[in-house]
Order: structure tokens, then C-alpha cells, then sequence
């Protein structure tokens, strides 16, 4: 059983996740279009006209997750949406070709892709793994409350931190220290 | 309120604040990082010397042109073997760079790219890049010979076949601080700041 403080943590926190990459996604759509075809999942052309659907598909997850009588669904295809993240990360990362952008975080954030990226998105995935617990029932106060949104607030911030710092601070570190 | 919630509140507060700070000094971190590349393209202190005479070795371009590297040449003219490949991103960076230098360097210097693998994926590479300015050479031991470790690496030889620059290249700046250490007669940039600094130290 999980407490309903943390589901909602963890609910929230992801939502919060997709709906800024769904809306970073459509910012500049095309864009995001040319980094899907560069996964190279389907053929260019199929590729760049299917891309717009990824965004969709993440603010309608997104939604679901806020909304308590499409949690289940929302949970289960977030969980889906990030594991075919990872797959696609993973089989291009496979294949030998790290040099295209990951089409995550902010548009034109210009990242390559990398293995990081594929554990991250196996983590968020359990987290959601977790919320798909049946939670306790127990009335909802403001301690609570205050304990989901201060959660919210750094979560938000230090999944921002960490993702700067292993997307841009890391790589750049590396190469400095391997040509001096 | 009891004191437990009193406690429960601050607690929140700093926690909050100790992140904002995190990702603060990650972000500065990122920003110090950025200032910090162009400082002029990367020496390396072992291998061939900057100075010395360069490896005098004979190539043959995609176009089965043959090219004499690191002799001697009678038109006074400087050579720059730039080392990339298909697969490296910051080559790729590079290049419209190098089209651009190929142009305003054209009075001294001549750009010679060089690689090492498969012809057709080289091919591929020239065509996709709009590389035919370029004499092309895919040779492996030409990579062996000036010991190139990590790409992009950029190898200057002057008219007299002598080693003028040799190092890693990420940016424009790092490419144009090789044209201005030649034109400064210095080494490398490094050399040039070196030597003002000592004679700042004299006067």
C-alpha cells in the first residue's frame, strides 16, 4: 500500500515532466520532427509526418495522470511512453550513432544522446511503476499538502539541477580532462 | 501550531532553498564550462614537436591525386591537414569553418582533410558535406605519423616542411588561433600569451 502523499508526489512530479516536454515538443515542432527522423525508427518521411503525435500523446498523459478516474490509463501508457523512450535511446545507442539530438529538455537544447539518458527513463518509469500501487485511504490534510507541493518544488528543481549537470556540465568536464 | 509542524515548515523552506542553489551553481558551472573552451586549439606536450621538421610522407586523395606532405614546397605556401571523420560531431561543427578559412587563407594556405576507414562511407561523408573544395586523403598511416589521438586534430606545416602547429581543434576560435600564431610567428597561442606575459614581467 502506498500513502497518498507520495502517490501524489510522484503523480504530480511526472505530469509536471510531461506537459513541459509536450509543450517544448510543440514549441517547434519541426524541430522536434527532424530529431525523430534522425532516430530512425521508421523511414523519413512516415517519421517526420508521425513526430507531431509524441507531443500529443505526452500532454494527453500528462492529463490523464491528474485526473483520478484516468490515473490507471495514464499511468500505464506513461510507463509505456518512457520504456519505448529508453528502447529507442538504447537501440540507437547500440547501433553505434550518438551524434543526434535527444529531442529532450528544452527545444534546441542541442544534447546528444547518451547511456544516462536510458537509465533516467527506466527510473521515472519505476516511479510510475510505484504510483500504479493501491494507496491507502486516509483523509488529506494540509500537512500533506504541504508536503506534496514543498516534494513538487524541489523535485522539480533538482531534476532540473541533475539533468543540467549530466546533459551539459559532465560532457564538457570529459573533454577538457581527456586533452589536458 | 505545534512545534513539530513549526519545524516540519522551516525544514521545507531550506530544502527548497538548498535546491534552487544546486541548480544555480550548475548553471554556473555549464556557463564556466563555456568560457573556458575557446582558449586556442590544445597542445600536446608529447609526440612530434612544434619547431621540427614534419614527417615527410606521400598520400593520394580520393581523386587518386598524389599530395607530398611535409616537404619542402618552392611556392611558399603553407599546408593545414585538418583530421576528421563521418562519425565525430564536433567535425561536423568544423567544417563550414574550414570552408570559410579555405577562402580567407587562400593567399598562404592550402586545407588538406584526412581521415581513416571505409572509402565508400569517406565518399558518402564528402558528398553529404560538400567537401569537393577539399583535397581528401583516407590513409591511416598518415594519422600514425603525426599521432593524432582525438579528432578534430589539425596539423600546420609551413613552406619549409617545418611543424608549425599541431593539436585538437574544437571551435573557430581554436582554428583561427592556429592562423594567428603563425601570423604572430609564435608556436601556439599558448607561446604568444607566455611571452607577453614574461615581457610584461621584464618591463
Amino acid at each position: 500500500m502506498l500513502d497518498p502523499a507520495f502517490g501524489y508526489l510522484i503523480i504530480g512530479g511526472i505530469a509536471i515532466l510531461f506537459a513541459s516536454a509536450g509543450v517544448h515538443k510543440l514549441r517547434d515542432l519541426a524541430h522536434f520532427a527532424a530529431i525523430f527522423a534522425a532516430y530512425r525508427l521508421l523511414p523519413d518521411e512516415p517519421a517526420r509526418r508521425l513526430a507531431g503525435l509524441i507531443p500529443c500523446l505526452e500532454l494527453a498523459v500528462g492529463a490523464a495522470l491528474l485526473w483520478t478516474p484516468s490515473r490507471r490509463l495514464g499511468v500505464a501508457s506513461g510507463i509505456v511512453l518512457l520504456i519505448a523512450y529508453a528502447l529507442a535511446l538504447s537501440l540507437n545507442l547500440l547501433r553505434g550513432r550518438r551524434d543526434f539530438e535527444c529531442g529532450c529538455g528544452a527545444a534546441r537544447d542541442g544534447r546528444v544522446i547518451s547511456a544516462w539518458m536510458v537509465w533516467r527513463n527506466l527510473f521515472l518509469a519505476a516511479a510510475l511503476g510505484i504510483a500504479a500501487l493501491p494507496w491507502t485511504r486516509r483523509p488529506f490534510d494540509l500537512t500533506d499538502g504541504l508536503t506534496v507541493a514543498g516534494g513538487l518544488v524541489v523535485g522539480v528543481t533538482f531534476y532540473a539541477a541533475v539533468d543540467r549537470l549530466l546533459g551539459h556540465v559532465a560532457p564538457k568536464a570529459l573533454i577538457l580532462r581527456s586533452t589536458s | 501550531m505545534t512545534a513539530l509542524a513549526v519545524s516540519n515548515v522551516t525544514l521545507w523552506l531550506v530544502v527548497i532553498a538548498l535546491s534552487v542553489a544546486l541548480l544555480a551553481v550548475v548553471r554556473q558551472l555549464g556557463v564556466l564550462h563555456e568560457r573556458i573552451a575557446p582558449v586556442g586549439a590544445l597542445m600536446l606536450a608529447k609526440g612530434l614537436k612544434v619547431g621540427e621538421f614534419a614527417p615527410k610522407i606521400s598520400v593520394q586523395d580520393l581523386d587518386a591525386r598524389s599530395i607530398a606532405l611535409g616537404a619542402a614546397r618552392t611556392d611558399e605556401r603553407a599546408t593545414l591537414i585538418m583530421f576528421v571523420s563521418p562519425t565525430c560531431p564536433v567535425c561536423k561543427i568544423l567544417l563550414p569553418v574550414l570552408k570559410s578559412s579555405l577562402a580567407s587563407e587562400r593567399d598562404w594556405l592550402d586545407i588538406i582533410l584526412a581521415s581513416d576507414g571505409e572509402a565508400s562511407s569517406q565518399r558518402e561523408f564528402v558528398l553529404a558535406q560538400r567537401l569537393g573544395s577539399f583535397p581528401y586523403v583516407v590513409s591511416a598511416s598518415l594519422g600514425m605519423a603525426y599521432q593524432v589521438s582525438r579528432l578534430p586534430f589539425a596539423v600546420l606545416i609551413d613552406a619549409q616542411g617545418v611543424l608549425r602547429a599541431r593539436g585538437i581543434v574544437n571551435s573557430r576560435e581554436h582554428l583561427e588561433s592556429l592562423f594567428e600564431a603563425k601570423r604572430m610567428g609564435f608556436a601556439s597561442i599558448q607561446d604568444y600569451f607566455e611571452a607577453a606575459a614574461q615581457n610584461h614581467q621584464a618591463a
